[in-house]
């Protein structure tokens, strides 16, 4: 071989592996625009920013889904409460979060371990917090994967090496003692993440950061806003906004059309109210709580309030707006975006956040009489100090974070609902802030089957609009994963008890079905690589609605793990 | 005034007419909440804890604890049923400092001795529910 050839030959060995990086270093805000061009990847929590959870592949499909098999799979360590996150796929390699902030990624046609990277966190902290030690999920962009942590920053490492590039620190979790879990969302050249909340007391921030940078660019409090951003603490008397709560802990929604970012929010603090139907004026917190359990419109770019719709005004029963997708899509020539939400019930807006229609995904639902099509509530069911019975759906939600299914190609939203309720007792509480914060919860409860009928869950496809049903499948326990359609007519649902199961997406026939060993309580995709589609899938059980699997429903669920997380790919044999 | 649905309305159209003392004192406010601009967000003031405060013992179960240990503990719910434990004080109060990983959340520095005392016997208090309490 000549020096000539030699150097050639090197030459064009490096350009390939430069134009291999490169590619993945191309996953930018414009690509993200056009991710359902690309179904090979899955390269945002969503799917797209249309929040299908659909897949346009179709090599598995309703004829061959029988010959579906496990590929590889691979075990996350110190899976404390299981694997809750979802994997993202760019050029054959898929990344994925587990529990205490770790990362690694993979060759997603063998599961072969490419890097895997270990966040440093506050140990000491992380041990004092109730949410937690879990993660949800990635962002991607720009060279990097985008991870929020449990003690409050947001970091960003590079997809080529799995070495931190950047950290910032946006939370004081050490005050707060709550941080991130919840997925960020890649927005043009800005990383939006919000913090947890709910029942701590503090304003449950939202921010966005230079997803090249690092640098915070601006931020927004989702419990009474501030001065020159949506000022709505003459909503909460008594100063009640600053222990207020809300946050924001599931990934949002984007519309490129209106460069708008839509983002639930979670419930106020404490989380029953003694106030009963004079909660405009006494209580632990008198009046509506802007923006708690709210969807709210941020102009991604400087992180002003747009628009925003209080889906439970004064929330008293913890049913936030946080968990539901915001799924974009398009009937009778009209642009909705549709919200399911943990109250059970599930709300149309047009683009511009106008209600459009309300409809209700369970059976088992009293805290309210009915919400009408225009977003009314109707007969709230306030309560005040002392014991309560009977109070439906129970504190988990009618519907919880784990993610729906749009197909366009049926036409149908596939749910999780979850049919159970609670009795409460209520008592006053006070916020505790020093040393650090601790949750305000405002009740002792206990979890109780619906009057009539035994506690379980159910799956159902809808339209999306009118929340007609086609039809529904019921489980004994509710499922508390998230649910993926594919261009192949194939609903996969991966249930409570382990077992992965393929239905006919246009009849809900049972197809296929697997015993993945564990429960599920994460996400599910579809991706090619080398040319070939799989399915991945987490598995691992534990949170805060399956720990009460084990003494509420026994069985299998008093045995299962809650340290265990394995990432579990398919495809045709 | 904002509603429950619409467009933010911007600040200043609500605090126009407030003497220029009191926008100066919001300000205030509203910058030692925030340390005045963009970075990591801060707790409001309030009045430290201290050993020698009285304990609302059910309030604080029912604040931080309830949420895991249903009934206000005479259940098993996410956490175990404390009601009749086999736990001695030391071990409880030690469960309580330390937390158990994946499963209950460590307390030291977070309630004080007084407090940890007080919930062991709140804990050795706790009789059965009437009948009609769980379906």
């Amino acid at each position: 071989m000549t020096r000539e050839f030699r150097r050639t030959a090197l030459s064009f060995a490096v350009l390939l592996a430069f134009c291999a990086g490169a590619h993945a270093a191309d996953v930018d805000g414009k690509r993200l625009q056009n991710a359902a061009k690309e179904p090979d990847n899955w390269m945002t929590y969503h799917g797209d920013y249309r929040s299908w959870h659909y897949s346009g592949l179709t090599e598995i499909n309703t004829g061959n889904v029988r010959n579906l098999k496990e590929a590889w799979s691979h075990v996350a360590s110190r899976s404390v409460r299981g694997l809750q996150s979802y994997p993202l796929v760019v050029d054959g390699v898929l990344y994925y979060s587990g529990s205490y902030n770790q990362v690694w990624a993979l060759d997603g046609a063998t599961g072969e371990v490419l890097w895997q990277y270990k966040q440093k966190l506050n140990e000491d902290l992380v041990a004092k917090q109730t949410h937690s030690p879990y993660n949800r999920g990635l962002a991607m962009g720009y060279g990097n994967l985008y991870m929020g942590t449990l003690d409050g920053k947001l970091v960003a490492i590079d997809m080529k090496t799995g070495k931190l590039k950047w950290e910032t620190k946006l939370v004081n979790s050490e005050k707060l003692t709550v941080g991130f879990t919840g997925a960020p969302l890649l927005v043009k050249d800005k990383i939006i993440i919000g913090a947890q909340g709910g029942e701590w007391p503090d304003r449950g921030p939202i921010f966005g950061v230079d997803a090249n940078s690092g640098k915070q660019l601006w931020r927004f409090y989702t419990a009474g806003g501030e001065e020159g951003n949506g000022d709505a603490r003459n909503t909460w008397l008594n100063d009640s906004w600053k222990t207020g709560g809300g946050g924001g802990w599931m990934a949002g929604g984007y519309d490129p059309e209106t460069n708008t970012v839509w983002w639930g929010t979670a419930n106020p603090a404490p989380l029953y109210d003694w106030s009963g139907p004079d909660y405009k004026t006494k209580g632990a917190r008198p009046g509506d709580n802007l923006y708690t359990t709210s969807v709210i419109l941020l102009d991604p770019d400087t992180g002003k309030l747009k628009g925003y719709h209080q889906e439970l005004p004064h929330d008293a029963w913890d049913f936030d707006s946080a968990t539901g997708e915001f799924i974009m899509l398009e009937k009778g020539g009209k642009k909705y975006v549709v919200h399911p939400s943990k109250s059970g019930f599930v709300w149309v807006y047009d683009r511009a956040g106008k209600v459009q229609n309300v409809w209700r995904l369970i059976k088992h639902i009293n805290f309210v009489k009915d919400i009408k099509p225009n977003g009314e509530l109707v007969g709230r069911r306030d309560m005040t100090e002392g014991k309560h019975k009977n109070l439906c759906p129970f504190i988990a939600g009618g519907m919880s974070w784990n993610m729906g299914s749009y197909s366009p190609k049926t036409g149908l939203l596939y749910k999780v609902g979850n049919e159970w309720c609670m009795d409460l007792e209520i008592k006053k509480t006070t916020p505790v802030l020093e040393p650090m914060a601790q949750l305000n919860i405002g009740a002792d409860f206990n979890i109780t089957h619906p009057e009539g009928e035994k506690a379980h869950g159910h799956v159902s496809a809808r339209d999306p609009i009118t929340g007609k049903m086609k039809w529904q499948i019921k489980f004994a326990e509710p499922p508390l994963a998230s649910l993926l359609s594919t261009a192949g007519d194939v609903l996969f649902v991966p249930d409570a008890r382990g077992w992965l199961r393929a239905y006919d997406a246009r009849s809900g026939k049972e197809l296929w079905s697997h015993n993945n060993g564990q429960g599920h309580n994460g996400g599910i995709i579809s991706y090619k690589a080398k040319g070939k589609q799989y399915v991945a899938v987490m598995t691992g059980w534990g949170g805060l609605a399956g720990d009460d699997y084990g003494a509420f429903f026994g069985g299998t669920f008093a045995q299962m793990p809650k340290d265990s997380g394995v990432i579990k790919v398919f495809s045709l044999r | 005034m904002p509603t429950s649905s619409g467009k933010a309305q911007p600040a200043p159209f609500r605090i126009f007419f407030v003497s220029i003392a009191c926008v100066a004192l919001s300000a205030q406010s509203a910058l030692a909440q925030t340390g005045g601009k963009p970075g990591p967000m801060q707790s409001g003031t309030h009045t430290p804890r201290t050993e020698t405060s009285p304990i609302d013992v059910g309030k604080l179960f029912a604040t931080s604890c309830g949420w895991c240990h249903s009934g206000g503990g005479r259940e098993a719910g996410k956490g175990p049923q404390l009601m009749g434990t086999a736990l001695t004080d030391d071990q409880i109060i030690s469960r309580i400092r330390a937390g158990k990983t994946g499963q209950m959340p460590a307390y030291a520095g977070a309630f004080t001795d007084q407090e940890m005392r007080a919930i062991v016997a709140y804990i050795r208090s706790l009789k059965p529910a009437p009948v009609e309490g769980r379906k």
